[in-house]
């Protein structure tokens, strides 16, 4: 064996002592609980108590007996609506960032104004919307004072919409961060060139910068489908009964009916489900993303 | 002939100095202009004021008479060739050179068969057809700008502006497509306003050059000229390696100026500079290569004495920096072919034909040796 090989195997073993704890981390965090997820899917119950087994009986449970797949296709349906309008909010502000906002100083400014609702804490953002909606709350404080209604309206909380509003209110930064890092690598003189050629600005919008910042679009949409149809604060805050999503029932499950075998199957459906889509999604934005 | 596009006392203020301070030129049709500057001249800004992608702070921007300066960019009617290229990155060659024409389709000003054989035209005129369904990524630099190139010029405009558009590309990349470029104005008889700090491409290639420097119009004449006849010593250094002195007539007579420089040193210059008076401090030029150079106590020797302080091989000549004994007047030669073969250190008497030795204007009062 040559000195070059002999450095090369040293190399190795200090690669590998380097990957011990993120491999540990990986394994205690991410390994375990996965197979303890399938193992206790995999199980049932007898009054309350888990029992070890081999049943598929749970993950068919999950299809078959209501209301878990009729909250589950809400939960993503609510998940879908906030990608949307998340979207629809963030896209201006991220082209604004990305093309109309000149100093390096008002640029930082925006940023900022995105970034900072992130240091409050979820809890209190997402109950200042029962503040805003709710029946002695601004909105309809406002509504009164302007004598447009008599009394109070209960409509504008405690229903899906009330929950759609708060988790795009809440998850809109991610859209912005996500599109805006797309925009932001197109070279302005591409637009110049765009508008040079004759192009009008809505044709520079449709056939350049949309397209390109589609990437940005998918990954964003991505990212707030997955935390809001998971979402469970804003259900349980401002959702009501008719709001209830997937993860308040994984949270009954465990916590009120102790069926953890129930939950955990709920758990894998849900994380197949999510895992399908996302790689739907990533395909989609690995082929819609362009070389410069 | 009538001018295409005038420039009227252009002006761009960005907050501080003024990058852009009353520019005027006029450019006639077919003419290839090129405007040439160090960066921070102001000619890309000027070109971009004329291409309607900076609004002027001060002046007018014509185009065949009518006042444009407030026409958008996209109704003007002259086509940009950028540095980076601009391609879009989502559209095939094919495609970014027919989205111009596309746009038109849709105002019905060409027809779709029309689209197709003028992109294929034009993409065998810049010799990338095979090249056709590739994106931009996949092409080099040199392919890239005649992508670029071809995009702009398909859509037939009367006016093509180009900002360095060989300034990312390497030396012989830039060689050919220079003479590429020399070849298509020719062909195509378009106005091209061309933006460069490369002096020998902007003479190369252009009718006539117009140098900026400080975002002023130094001088706009052809390329000639502008190398023989700079109308300031400030032309006269950026274009060309050229010497730049300081001194004061001494006498006049017979077409021929005598100027003392510092230290003494006398030279013969042309005396075409009208006004010019005995005692005057003037400026006077000498181009590099028309320094003559003999060595010291030789029979050809004769003029003034100076030593060889720096010598640079270039290839085809030899450069060298040469200091006059007693002052510190520098001055910088060219040797064509290395005929001399002198050695630093080396003694030798430098002299000019007065015919090429021009007094260039009249210095400010101080400047001047005593």
């Amino acid at each position: 064996m040559s000195a070059g090989t002999l450095a090369m195997g040293r190399d190795r073993r200090q690669l590998l002592l380097w990957l011990v704890p993120p491999l540990l981390w990986f394994a205690v965090f991410m390994v375990i609980p996965y197979c303890l997820l399938f193992y206790y899917s995999l199980g049932s119950t007898d009054y309350m108590t888990f029992k070890p087994g081999f049943s598929l009986a749970n993950l068919a449970r999950v299809f078959q007996t209501e209301p878990y797949l009729s909250v589950l296709l809400k939960s993503a349906r609510i998940g879908a609506m906030t990608a949307i309008g998340a979207t629809i909010l963030a896209y201006p502000v991220a082209f604004c960032l990305a093309f109309h906002t000149r100093s390096a100083r008002s640029k930082f400014i925006i940023y900022l104004l995105v970034i900072v609702p992130w240091w409050a804490a979820y809890l209190v953002k997402a109950y200042a919307w029962k503040t805003i909606l709710g029946t002695s709350g601004i909105l309809n404080a406002l509504l009164l004072n302007l004598h447009l209604i008599n009394e109070p309206l209960t409509l504008f909380l405690y229903n899906p919409f009330s929950v759609v509003l708060t988790l795009v209110y809440i998850f809109t930064p991610f859209s912005i961060l996500s599109i805006y890092a797309q925009l932001e690598r197109i070279p302005t003189s591409m637009l110049e060139a765009s508008s040079n050629l004759g192009a009008t600005t809505f044709e520079t919008l449709t056939k350049l910068v949309i397209p390109l910042s589609l990437p940005g679009v998918v990954a964003g949409a991505i990212i707030t489908f997955a935390l809001a149809t998971g979402d469970f604060i804003a259900p349980a805050l401002v959702g009501g009964p008719d709001a209830l999503m997937i993860s308040n029932v994984v949270i009954n499950l465990l916590g009120v009916a102790f069926d953890w075998p129930m939950a955990a199957s709920i758990g894998i459906v849900v994380i197949g489900i999510g895992t399908a889509l996302i790689s739907v999604a990533q395909y989609l934005e690995h082929r819609a993303q362009v070389r410069y | 002939m009538t001018a295409i596009i005038e420039a009227r006392q252009l002006q761009k203020h960005y907050g501080g100095p003024l990058a852009v301070r009353d520019v005027s030129f006029s450019v006639t049709e077919g003419e290839f202009l090129s405007l040439l500057g160090a960066s921070g001249s102001g000619k890309t800004t000027t070109l971009r004021m004329i291409a309607g992608l900076e609004t002027p702070t001060g002046g007018a921007v014509l185009f065949r008479g009518r006042d444009i300066t407030h026409v958008p960019a996209a109704q003007r009617d002259m086509r940009m060739v950028f540095q980076d290229f601009a391609l879009f990155p989502n559209l095939t060659v094919w495609d970014n050179v027919a989205f111009g024409l596309r746009l038109r389709i849709n105002r019905g000003r060409v027809t779709q068969e029309e689209i197709k054989a003028r992109v294929g035209r034009y993409l065998e005129t810049v010799m990338l057809s095979s090249h056709a369904r590739k994106m931009p990524h996949q092409l080099s630099g040199g392919q890239r700008q005649r992508v670029s190139l071809a995009r702009a010029l398909v859509t037939d405009p009367p006016v093509v502006l180009f900002d360095e558009p060989l300034g990312s590309l390497d030396a012989s990349m830039r060689k050919s497509m220079q003479l590429e470029l020399k070849r298509l104005h020719r062909e195509l008889r378009k106005t091209f306003i061309y933006v460069t700090h490369d002096q020998e491409e902007a003479m190369g290639l252009s009718d006539r050059v117009a140098v900026l420097q400080d975002g002023r119009l130094l001088q706009i004449a052809p390329p000639d000229d502008i190398y023989f006849r700079p109308n300031s010593a400030e032309v006269a250094r950026f274009v060309g390696a050229a010497n730049v002195l300081e001194g004061v007539v001494e006498s006049r007579g017979d077409g021929v100026a005598v100027v003392r420089l510092a230290g003494d040193a006398r030279v013969e210059a042309r005396d075409n500079a009208a006004g010019v008076a005995v005692g005057d401090p003037v400026t006077v030029m000498l181009r590099a290569e028309q320094l003559r150079m003999a060595r010291a106590g030789t029979a050809a020797a004769g003029g003034i004495a100076a030593r060889v302080t720096e010598r640079l091989f270039l290839g085809d000549k030899v450069r060298y920096e040469l200091r006059l004994p007693g002052s510190d007047t520098r001055l910088t030669a060219l040797d064509t072919g290395d005929r001399g073969g002198f050695q630093l250190g080396d003694e030798l008497a430098v002299s000019a034909d007065p015919q090429h030795v021009r007094i260039i204007g009249r210095s400010l009062p101080g400047g001047v040796p005593a």
